[in-house]
Order: structure tokens, then sequence, then C-alpha cells
């Protein structure tokens, strides 16, 4: 009849006039009505009951959707700071391997990336210089090497002159073949020191015309310089090293060449257009104002504050004066900027700025790193003008890096002084407090110090995350043992998580990540404090021998009862019976005890993710007590007090198990499936109460 | 350096110029070695020596067969500074070689500033006369005007090859 019902409201082409009619004219009397009614308020009880688990599914696969969002965005994250990692990692890779040497170090990768290749040819002229600068420690007399900006070392190597006319030998002499001339060297008979050779001659490429001499009875192996007056002629030891020589010239005469050619090339193209200025096409702001006036300033002479620019930044890094070298350094650079002529002076300045640059962005690093010897007093405030030197001077990776550090040094000084004594609640509440408090200063901090910066954001959600793992590993050891109860638990985790909410303000939210952390010890410890209480459960139902209990005196029933209503069972007053004696027995108060305290405290742990073990705890620590009132009904044994038995179960069943659904439902957010599945299994024990209380009664 | 100054006989230096391709190793390789190179590969600059005997003297002739083609003026200039005397090759097979002639003799006189430097001009591949594109008057006209002999050559048959590089010294 029921199904029926349901079948004709389910329809959809109900018409709820038709079917009362249809009901009106079937039933008869008042009474099949209100049976009718009956059935149908039924009806929509049910479809009440399957609408809210409806909507509790979909609200939970709601949240299961929130939190696995905001698991992928940290993933996300995480994968973002990877990849900007394996950048900077390769680029650094590709510049060691191309010049097999060590790179100061890496350009900053942010928004720079079209600075690798000028950072390549930067180093490869650094190679080279470092290379004339050795040729200038074996080689007397030859200091004006390096004044050439550009000359590089393509050949060297021991050569036997020998008389233009005569064809005998004269000396030994060293030669180098640089990219603009050919420098003849000879030996010091008596050396002493790293120097080697005597410098002799330096002949202009673009003139010296380089003959190769056939061999000959009396010489091989030659070949001759015409440079007029002079005709040298120089004898190699073989054939392939005087093939080699002359390969090299020729290289070096037609690079030269195709050098020249290009300049001369670009110098036709400004005549040609003689509007448009030299350097035009580097210049960032063609319509700079001070464009002219620097022109006809550059071609002149330079500013003297330009010239003294090197020394200048020595003072001020050595003065540890960082924003003024930096503000120098900016006024520097703006100047060089413009100035792109190949003038041999400003290229100097330009060397030695860029040096400075590296050479504070140096000292500032060493300001920020962290070593044992240093105090950490400041903090991070300390840390502030050195990370946003670092920031101008375009190295925020590594001033992010370093300052990072900074924080897990901090971090790990303030929570090495907290001391473990008395309750562990109190540990981890100031242990818990100190971290947090401190990751949201740094928090603070490092929003102020990279306010724009996608990478360095993620490497610092990176390094909260990590930092929150090593804590909650730590306070994981410190509290989960075997023996910790599991109230001291809820009290623990309840604060840590409460102090770590404090962090979304800023907009890091940790707490999934602690949960998570958590998640497997919190199950293992539930688990356990259901093993602990289901054997508590039996232990008791053994000594249990159904009477009532006494309260002895007044004054102890009034305390008793005050007590029972201050953990929610007011209602227990109506147990009372005489002036000291409880209808219920002594295990079932205490179970009530025990089970309203577990309850707490495994509300207080619930996450989404422990639901489900929360539920599990609950309902076998609840069974254990249903199983044995059910067997103590069964047994022979307690014949006489079955009675008295279905008035506990009646008790455990009406009074404690609602007012857990209740809390449950308050707290959580949706009625417990599992402890309503006990009611219903349980419920037969209470109908026989309320039969018998009824016969009784009768 | 000059502690032996007369052991060592007389030292001629001679310059090969002219364009590329005319012959001018060919022509070097022939007094030098006897033999004709058939195949053509651009000299870059190679210098020879041979002892000779001349009117019963024995002399040196340093010869400095030059490239065609240089890049560098400065370069060229030196290679005609260290000369003393210069066999200005063209082919008459090739009247643009011959044009080119008057160029190096302009360069050479700018160089050394003698008009009466020794100097020789030379129609080389005077074996391949049915190619010929300079007439015998021309050259003779160009030679005459400049003041210096004329020869015609063949590197492949030899003729006259000892001829110009004797005449040099």
């Amino acid at each position: 009849m029921a199904d029926f019902a349901t079948k004709k409201i389910g329809a959809p082409d109900f018409n709820p006039e038709k079917y009362v009619k249809e009901l009106s004219q079937r039933c008869v009397g008042g009474q099949e009505l209100q049976q009718q009614r009956q059935k149908i308020q039924t009806l929509a009880d049910e479809t009440n009951i399957l609408l809210k688990k409806n909507v509790y599914q979909n609200y939970m696969q709601f949240i299961e959707t929130a939190k696995e969002i905001s698991h992928l965005e940290s993933e996300m994250y995480q994968l973002s700071h990877m990849l900007t990692e394996q950048r900077s990692l390769l680029s650094s890779l590709a510049a060691t391997s191309l010049l097999g040497d060590k790179i100061p170090s890496a350009v900053d990768s942010d928004g720079a990336t079209g600075n690798s290749g000028e950072g390549e040819e930067q180093k490869e002229e650094e190679e080279s210089r470092r290379k004339l600068a050795a040729i200038l420690e074996k080689v007397e007399g030859c200091v004006t090497l390096l004044e050439t900006s550009g000359r590089t070392i393509l050949h060297e190597g021991d050569l036997l002159e020998l008389d233009p006319i005569e064809n005998s030998a004269l000396q030994r002499v060293h030669a180098y073949l640089f990219s603009d001339g050919f420098m003849i060297a000879s030996w010091i008979p008596n050396r002493r020191g790293p120097v080697r050779y005597k410098f002799e001659a330096m002949y202009e490429l673009g003139s010296l015309a380089v003959v190769n001499v056939r061999d000959m009875s009396s010489v091989k192996t030659a070949f001759k310089l015409l440079a007029f007056p002079d005709t040298r002629v120089f004898q190699c030891t073989n054939n392939q090293s005087k093939k080699e020589w002359l390969d090299k010239f020729e290289q070096a005469k037609k690079a030269r060449f195709v050098q020249e050619q290009q300049k001369r090339e670009s110098a036709s193209q400004i005549e040609r257009s003689p509007s448009r200025p030299s350097h035009s096409d580097s210049l960032e702001s063609p319509s700079n104002p001070f464009e002219d006036a620097d022109d006809s300033n550059a071609e002149s002479e330079l500013p003297e504050w330009l010239m003294e620019v090197p020394e200048d930044l020595d003072v001020c890094i050595a003065q540890r004066h960082f924003e003024e070298a930096y503000n120098l350094l900016e006024r520097a650079r703006e100047f060089l900027d413009k100035n792109t002529a190949t003038d041999p002076v400003i290229t100097d300045i330009r060397r030695k700025v860029e040096a400075r640059v590296r050479a504070l962005t140096e000292v500032l690093m060493k300001e920020l790193e962290v070593s044992p010897d240093k105090s950490l007093q400041g903090g991070l405030r300390a840390a502030r003008r050195a990370v946003r030197l670092l920031n101008q001077l375009g190295r925020s990776t590594q001033a992010c890096d370093l300052f990072l550090k900074l924080c897990s040094s901090i971090l790990k000084t303030q929570l090495k002084r907290v001391k473990r004594e008395g309750a562990t609640v109190l540990y981890v509440q100031q242990i818990g407090g100190i971290f947090f408090s401190n990751l949201t200063d740094m928090t603070r901090e490092f929003l102020r110090a990279f306010p724009h910066s996608p990478s360095c954001a993620s490497a610092f959600v990176m390094w909260a995350g990590s930092e929150l793992t090593h804590l909650t590993s730590h306070l994981i050891k410190q509290v989960f043992m075997p023996q910790s109860s599991i109230t001291m638990l809820a009290e623990c985790v309840t604060c840590v998580r409460n102090q770590c909410d404090q962090l979304s303000e800023l907009g890091v939210d940790l707490r999934y990540q602690l949960d998570g952390l958590l998640r497997t010890p919190l199950t293992r410890a539930l688990r356990d404090a259901r093993e602990k209480l289901v054997d508590a459960v039996k232990l008791r139902a053994v000594e249990d021998k159904w009477h009532p209990m006494n309260l002895q005196s007044k004054a102890g029933l009034t305390k008793f009862l005050q007590e029972m209503s201050d953990i929610g069972i007011a209602s227990i007053h109506t147990y009372v019976t005489g002036d000291c004696w409880l209808g219920l027995t002594s295990n079932t108060v205490a179970f009530s005890k025990l089970y309203l305290m577990l309850l707490d405290d495994c509300l207080r742990l619930a996450t989404p993710e422990l639901q489900y073990t929360v539920d599990d705890v609950l309902s076998d620590v609840f069974q254990a007590q249903m199983l044995h009132v059910e067997a103590s009904c069964s047994s022979e044994k307690y014949k006489a007090e079955s009675q008295f038995i279905q008035k506990n179960a009646a008790f455990l069943l009406d009074t404690l198990l609602t007012l857990a659904e209740h809390c449950y439902e308050e707290k959580i957010g949706n009625p417990c499936a599992q402890l309503s599945k006990l009611r219903d299994k349980y419920s037969h024990l209470k109908k026989i109460v309320a039969s018998r209380s009824l016969i009784v009664q009768l | 350096m000059s502690k032996k100054p007369n052991q060592q006989p007389a030292l001629h230096k001679v310059i090969m110029v002219g364009s590329g391709g005319v012959g001018k190793s060919a022509l070097t390789l022939q007094f030098m070695y006897d033999e004709f190179v058939e195949d053509y590969e651009p000299t870059k600059a190679d210098s020879y020596r041979k002892k000779v005997v001349l009117d019963g003297e024995e002399v040196q002739i340093d010869i400095l067969d030059t490239a065609g083609q240089e890049d560098y003026a400065a370069i060229r200039d030196n290679y005609f500074r260290s000369g003393e005397g210069f066999l200005c090759v063209f082919s008459i097979t090739e009247d643009e070689s011959f044009q080119a002639t008057q160029e190096f003799r302009d360069q050479i006189l700018r160089v050394k500033n003698d008009e009466n430097i020794p100097f020789l001009l030379v129609g080389n591949k005077s074996d391949l006369d049915e190619k010929r594109k300079v007439s015998l008057t021309d050259a003779n006209a160009r030679a005459q005007q400049w003041g210096v002999p004329y020869v015609e050559t063949s590197a492949k048959t030899r003729d006259n090859v000892d001829k110009i590089l004797c005449r040099q010294c």
C-alpha cells in the first residue's frame, strides 16, 4: 500500500486533488482517513530524510572538491617552484659547460631571459681578459696589452728567429698571435719569478705581410714577416706547427677584415643618415631629453664623477653605505647605457662598474647568509635592507633563497629555546604559538620584501610547507605516544589548528597540510583509544551485577546530579528513587560519563578525512556497551533483573545516544549514520521495557 | 749579422705581381723546379730562394710570389717595399689582367717612389696564342710608355722563363 502510494505520488502526472478525491471515496469513516493521513505523513518524513541525505552527500562532495582544489593549488605552486629551480640550474649548467669555468652567480632569471646571451659574451670577454692578464705576468714590458678592448689571444708558441739574408739562427722567441696583432717576445736568459719573456715587438695585423717560405736545403719550416722596414724570418719546429701558424694568421686576418668591413658599413650608414645618433639603436627611449647634451659631452670629455665612480663605489661598499653605493651604481649605469660608444675609457669604466655590481651583490648576500657565529638578534628586520637592495639589483631569487634560510634558522633557534617541562598540552601550546607567530611575522615580512614575484611566492609556500612538516613531525614524536590520552591529543591538536588558522588571514592556508600530516597518527590514536575503551567496557561488564546505584547520602545525590547535568544529562533526576538511590547501574553511569568525554574529544578532532574513523570509534564503543546489555538481557543469571536491565538500556539508547547524536549533528553539521543505525539495531531492548512497563502500569 | 758578409753571394729580391690566375706561381715553380703545375690553387704568399750563375758570378734570387688578391692595402705595400725588382705578370688570354697591370705599376711606384726601379712587363701563357685577347702591339705600347721591357712567356713550355728572371738581376 505504501509502495503503491509512493509510486502514485512520485508519478510525474500526480494530481493531488484527484488523489485526495480517490482516497475520500475509498475510505470510510474518520479512522481510516486518519490512517491514510499517517501513511502520507510517514511518506513525507521519509522523503524529507532522503532529501537531507542527498543534500548532505552533495555537501560532502563539495567540501572534498574544495579540498582537492586547494591541494592541487599547492601542488601547482610546488611544481612552479621546481620549474624555476630547474631553469636556473640549467642556465648555470649551460654557462658552466661552455666555458669550463664556474660562473660567479647566475643572473636573476626573473624576466631577464634576454640577458643570458649578454652574460655569456661577458663571460667570454672575462675569460679572454684573464688569459691576457696571465700573459702580462709572463712577459715583461707589455702593460698596454689590456688597454685594447676585445683583444683575444688566438695562438702562441716558441719560434726560432733566423737571419733573413743568411738564414742563420738568431734567437729563440716566444710569439703570441692576438685578434689584432702579432707580438714577439724574447727569452730572458736569467729569469727570476714568473716573468719569462721580454717584450720585443708588436705588429699590427692589418699591415703585416706573412709569407710562407718554401722549404729549401738550408731552411725548412719557416715563414717570413714583412713589416717595413723589418723583414723577419721565423722557423717553426715542424711542418705541422708552421701550418698551424699560417692558418691562424689567415683566420685572424679574415676575421679582422670582416669586422672592419662591418664597421665601415655601419659608418657609411651613419654618414647617409646623419640625423640619427650613432648609438640610438641601443637607446631605450629615443625621446630622452638629455640625449643631445650627453652626446656632445661624451665626445669631448667624461664627467669627473664618472671617472671616480669605481673608487667611490669601493669606498661605499667598504663603509657599508649600501644604499649610496646602489644609487651611485644606478647613476653610472644610466650614464653608461646612454653612451654606447666604444671609447676605451668608457669600456674600462663599464667593466669596473660591473665588477663593483658583483662585489656589492656578494657583500649583500654575505650579509644575509646564515652562519653559526652570527647573531640573529636583529631578526628579519635586520635583513630588510640587504633584501631590498638585492631586489633592486635584480637578484630576487637569491635574496628570497637567503631570506628563507634565515627564517629557517631563526625559527630553529626560537623553537630550541622551548623546554619541555610540565604538561604536554602547555608545551605544544607554547611551541605552536612560537612557530605560528614567527611564521606570521615572516609571512608579513616576506610579503613586504617580495610583493610581486610569483616565483618567490612559490618558494615561500614550499618553504612554509617544509617548515610545517618539520614541526609536525617533531610534535608527533613528542605527543603521539601510546600512553597519551585522546583528551590530551584533542587538546593539543585543537590548539595547533587554531594557531594555524590565524595564518590564513595573510593568505597562507596551511591547515589542509597540517590535517594531512596529522591524519595518520590521529587515526592510529583514535583506533588505540577505541581498543582501550572497548576493553574497559568489557572489563566493567564482567563486574556488573545489575544493582541500582547507591549514592550514600542526600548531599552525594545532589552533587551527582549536578555533575551529570554539567555533562549534559540533566534528565537523570527522573531515575532517582528514594533519598539516595538511582535507578541505573553505576556501570551505566560510568559509561555515560566516559562516552560523553570520548564524544567530545572525537568531535574536536574530527575533520572530513577523519570522519570515517571517528564514526567507527563512536559506534564501536557504544556497541560494546550494548552488547553487554543484550547479553545480560538474554542471560538466565539476570532473569530477575531483566526489567532493571531494560531500564538501563532505555537510558542508554534514549538519553545517552540521543544526546550524542545531537552533539554530533551540532558539531559536524549532519547526523551520524552509524549511531542511528545502532539505535535501530538495539531498539528492541528498549521496546520490551516499554511493553513491560506498560504491563506493570496496567 | 754582418760577421761574414762576403761568404754569401749577392741576394736579389724579385717580386711577382699581377692579377689572380695569370700564372705567377706557375712561372716561379717552373723557374725553381723545372716543372709545370697544371692545378690552380690561389697563392697566399710564398717565398723561394735559388742560387744561379749569372755572368760567371753566383747570385741568389729571392722570389716573393704574392697573392693576386690581397684585402689589405697596407700588407700589399709591405710586399712591394721588400722588393728590389718586379715582374708584373698578366695573361695574354685575359684583357682584364692586362688592364690591372696599370694599377700594380702605380702602386709600386707610389710605394718605392722610384721611376727607374727594375720592372718587367710579362705577358704569360704565350702557348695559348689562339686564345689571345691582348695584342702584342698593345702590350708593347704600354711597356714603352712605362719605359720597361716587355717579354712574352709560357710557364708551360718554359719559354723565356729564365730570361725574365735573369734579366731582373
